[in-house]
């Protein structure tokens, strides 16, 4: 009986020693935006590079779930979550211009970030505006093909304005490919894997939390 | 190279835009590549300096 209570009293401990970093909801959205945006670039990329396939159903369908989800996170961020996590303040920009500073000999230590760094703000700022570009031109280009809920109707704008939407379509989509890219380095980085494991299991260790952020920042 | 994909009118007339130029698919990828290994080489040689290695 002692023993089942000390083991009882070290798997409390153990759990009280992890940080929360991600709800399961969210993680969900990250994820299934994940599926979608490999989906979308799939669909997207790979009959121009030449292995041609039924590729339109597909794509249009996974944007209108994309931009279901936008939608979704949209409203959880306003609502439910704090923003202010991902807002861009004067000391984000210090911190990046520190954090420019180690990387180029000048600090001998990066800063100590919030919940995220400077970086993943940029970052995050950066894919809302190509996503957000990308998922209305797309929602705009729906008007030229039949659906099962729709009629195409092509003729609502000028042929000009129709080439400025694709422009920024296909603009966007080429970022996005750049920014997947990168993004798949940085979740790679041997640094950065703690950060992967907590996609996936929504906490991280104190022992991380000490070591990786200002706790004054980011109040856990 | 262009930036825009253009197409001629049938009924004459000037060029219409129709696109971004896939063509620049990668130039795009070259500038993730090259911003990857900008990053690696600099922090490789910040952890090296953080560490106290010469």
């Amino acid at each position: 009986m002692d023993q089942a209570t000390s083991a009882n009293s070290q798997t409390a401990t153990a759990a009280s020693a992890r940080i929360s970093r991600h709800k399961a909801l969210d993680r969900l959205y990250h994820w299934l935006m994940a599926i979608c945006i490999f989906t979308l670039m799939a669909t997207a990329f790979l009959p121009i590079i030449g292995i041609k396939f039924e590729w339109l159903d597909i794509h249009w369908m996974t944007g209108v779930a994309l931009t279901v989800l936008v939608i979704f996170h949209i409203v959880r961020a306003i609502g439910w979550q704090d923003w202010r996590n991902m807002w861009i303040g004067f000391a984000d920009l210090r911190d990046l211009w520190r954090n420019v500073a180690h990387l180029l000999g000048a600090r001998k230590t990066p800063p100590l970030p919030g919940k995220y760094d400077a970086a993943q703000k940029l970052y995050h700022l950066g894919v809302a505006i190509v996503v957000l570009a990308v998922v209305g031109s797309g929602l705009l280009m729906l008007l030229k093909i039949d659906t099962p809920l729709w009629r195409r109707n092509p003729y609502l704008l000028s042929g000009d304005t129709w080439g400025i939407i694709y422009v920024v379509h296909g603009m966007g989509a080429m970022t996005i490919v750049a920014i997947v890219i990168i993004h798949l380095y940085f979740t790679l980085m041997p640094d950065s894997w703690y950060l992967l494991r907590a996609m996936i299991r929504g906490s991280i260790s104190r022992k991380e939390y000490l070591q990786h952020h200002d706790t004054a920042r980011w109040k856990a | 190279m262009e930036l825009f994909r253009y197409s001629r009118s049938i009924y004459g007339g000037s060029n219409q835009l129709i696109g971004a130029n896939w063509d620049l698919l990668p130039v795009f990828v070259g500038a993730a590549i090259l911003f990857i290994i900008l990053h690696a080489l600099l922090s490789a040689r910040a952890k090296r300096r953080q560490h106290g290695s010469p």
